[in-house]
């Protein structure tokens, strides 16, 4: 077929489909509604799995690893175990804390009473240290086992009582939040093209008139799938724009009363959150619509 | 041409449709299909349209075995028919013009052509005057002539017509037949069927009477009761 009718044709769908949306306007009203408020609870969804991973985070890297190492041993001593542990798998962070460093902790720490340290030098005795942050707080076991071996380190230190609490709880909240996503993107997808289909239903005419004069299926399919991803995009534009409006205001109030834990900006989450409500919109809206005028095309 | 040829349907709740039925009908003609609701009338037509397929026997149309088309043919072989309703079946919130052109949009037609076509085909059923409005504002005679006016924009070689008066008055059930006849003349065969009586006995035309699946009687020139 030349290009001009390739054209010509697809330029017909696609009025076809626009004029669908418009005189149609109650079922595309109510189709769009519903894959709006369907793509606001999965934005909102979304947006809190995210922070509450963000949060996770946050607090696993609350949970440092002491590592101190041995009082007697010297600058270049010290240096090495540095090098050692910065090669380390699952290291999110290691910060080296001279005796110096920690005498001036020490002192921040007595506050007033930081005069009881004058005249003692961190050599006197305290020893250096290495704070660890780890990527991963489930294998800190073996982490621990593999951090005794290095030389000069003396001693390790850890909340092991606290960790496999933390561990827990954002375990639960990842897994718990990844089924209600994956309940909640079922739910979306039956309500989603059961408004479609019935979208579909209220043009039955339409279509049985179309089969009679003798459109082909492709003819008839075509306008309706183009309008059905038209408006899982249109709804997909709507929720985003609501969502991220919503969001930003609420970030900016949450965290002026909310020190303890930082929230992702809208910025930050922006492109995923666009990436997701646009394309499951059209991706919804096309199968929906595919699916529905299937079943109304045996004539 | 349309040939039946010892044609058998059977529905899937195992009720026959049509029983052994064989009959010819030539270019040009003009035909009735009588007989009470359930003979089989309906049958027929679904088998023109490829809306059904036998159980046994072939339906043929100008050498098309019909009952032998793929789903995918069966659009095809639908725009060289034109099918007129008792319930017309016009798209509401399309205009009359709309309506008919809407037809030719289907079959993939220029834009030229439609510009060409649907204002010859409104005058010829009498409706240029009417080609904006839409079909809610129109009497029931009127949206019936839509309705053949978007059958026959596609120059169908056949109309088929399902109790086309079956919601008119008499006399205008008389006009929308003067229609018929007028397309008729023009050399296209129509296939009507009608539950009524009075234009069947006026018209004088060739009628095909069914009863419970069978063909029981064909006559030229014939009338709508067997006793006759």
């Amino acid at each position: 077929m030349c290009t001009v009718l390739i054209i010509r044709k697809w330029g017909y769908f696609l009025k076809s489909a626009l004029t669908g949306m418009c005189r149609n306007g109650f079922m595309t009203l109510a189709s769009l509604a519903t894959v709006t408020c369907c793509l606001i609870l999965f934005g909102v969804f979304m947006l809190f799995s995210v922070n509450i991973n963000f949060i996770g985070r946050q607090i696993q890297s609350q949970c440092e690893i002491q590592a101190y190492i041995d009082i007697d041993a010297d600058a270049a001593q010290e240096q090495a175990v540095v090098a050692a542990i910065n090669s380390m798998d699952n290291l999110a962070s290691a910060t080296f804390v001279s005796k110096d460093d920690a005498i001036e902790e020490y002192r921040e720490f007595l506050g007033v009473d930081a005069s009881a340290l004058d005249g003692l030098s961190g050599d006197d005795f305290l020893r250096s240290s290495v704070r660890i942050v780890l990527s991963d707080l489930h294998t800190m076991d073996e982490f621990v086992a593999q951090l005794s071996q290095i030389p000069n380190v003396a001693e390790v230190v850890n909340r092991r009582d606290i960790v496999e609490r933390i561990i827990s709880v954002t375990d639960v909240i990842r897994n718990g939040s990844f089924i209600a996503m994956l309940i909640l993107i079922i739910v979306a997808i039956f309500i989603i093209s059961n408004t479609i289909e019935l979208s579909v239903h209220s043009r039955e005419d339409e279509i049985h008139i179309m089969k009679y004069v003798g459109a082909t299926d492709r003819f008839i399919r075509w306008p309706f799938v183009i309008e059905g991803m038209l408006t899982g995009l249109l709804g997909g534009a709507i929720s985003l724009l609501l969502v991220a409006v919503g969001y930003d205001t609420a970030v900016s109030n949450m965290l002026s009363f909310l020190d303890i834990f930082e929230l992702l900006r809208l910025g930050a989450v922006l492109p995923w959150l666009a990436a997701f409500t646009l394309v499951f919109g059209a991706v919804m809206g096309t199968l929906g619509s595919a699916f529905a005028i299937t079943r109304h095309l045996k004539v | 041409m349309i040939e039946f040829r010892n044609v058998t349907v059977v529905y899937d709740n195992n009720v026959i449709g049509l029983d052994n039925v064989s009959f010819h009908i030539d270019k040009g003609e003009f035909v009735f299909l009588v007989g009470k609701t359930g003979a089989g009338k309906s049958s027929a037509i679904k088998l023109l349209t490829g809306e059904i397929k036998p159980y046994s026997g072939e339906v043929d149309i100008d050498g098309t075995i019909v009952s032998a088309l793929k789903h995918r043919q069966v659009p095809y072989h639908r725009r060289r028919l034109g099918v007129v309703f008792q319930d017309y079946r016009l798209l509401q919130n399309k205009t009359v013009y709309e309506n008919v052109a809407f037809a030719m949009e289907i079959v993939g037609a220029p834009k030229s052509e439609i510009r060409q076509r649907v204002p010859q085909i409104l005058n010829l059923v009498g409706l240029s005057r009417k080609a904006r409005v839409y079909p809610k504002k129109l009497s029931g005679g009127e949206q019936q002539r839509v309705c053949i006016a978007r059958a026959l924009v596609n120059s169908p070689t056949m109309v088929i017509a399902d109790e086309p008066t079956g919601n008119l008055d008499p006399d205008t059930s008389k006009e929308i037949m003067g229609l018929l006849e007028e397309i008729n003349s023009r050399g296209t065969t129509i296939v009507m069927v009608t539950h009524d009586e009075k234009i069947v006995n006026d018209m004088r035309k060739r009628v095909i009477r069914f009863e419970s699946g069978m063909l029981v009687s064909d006559k030229e020139k014939g009338v709508y009761s067997l006793d006759n």
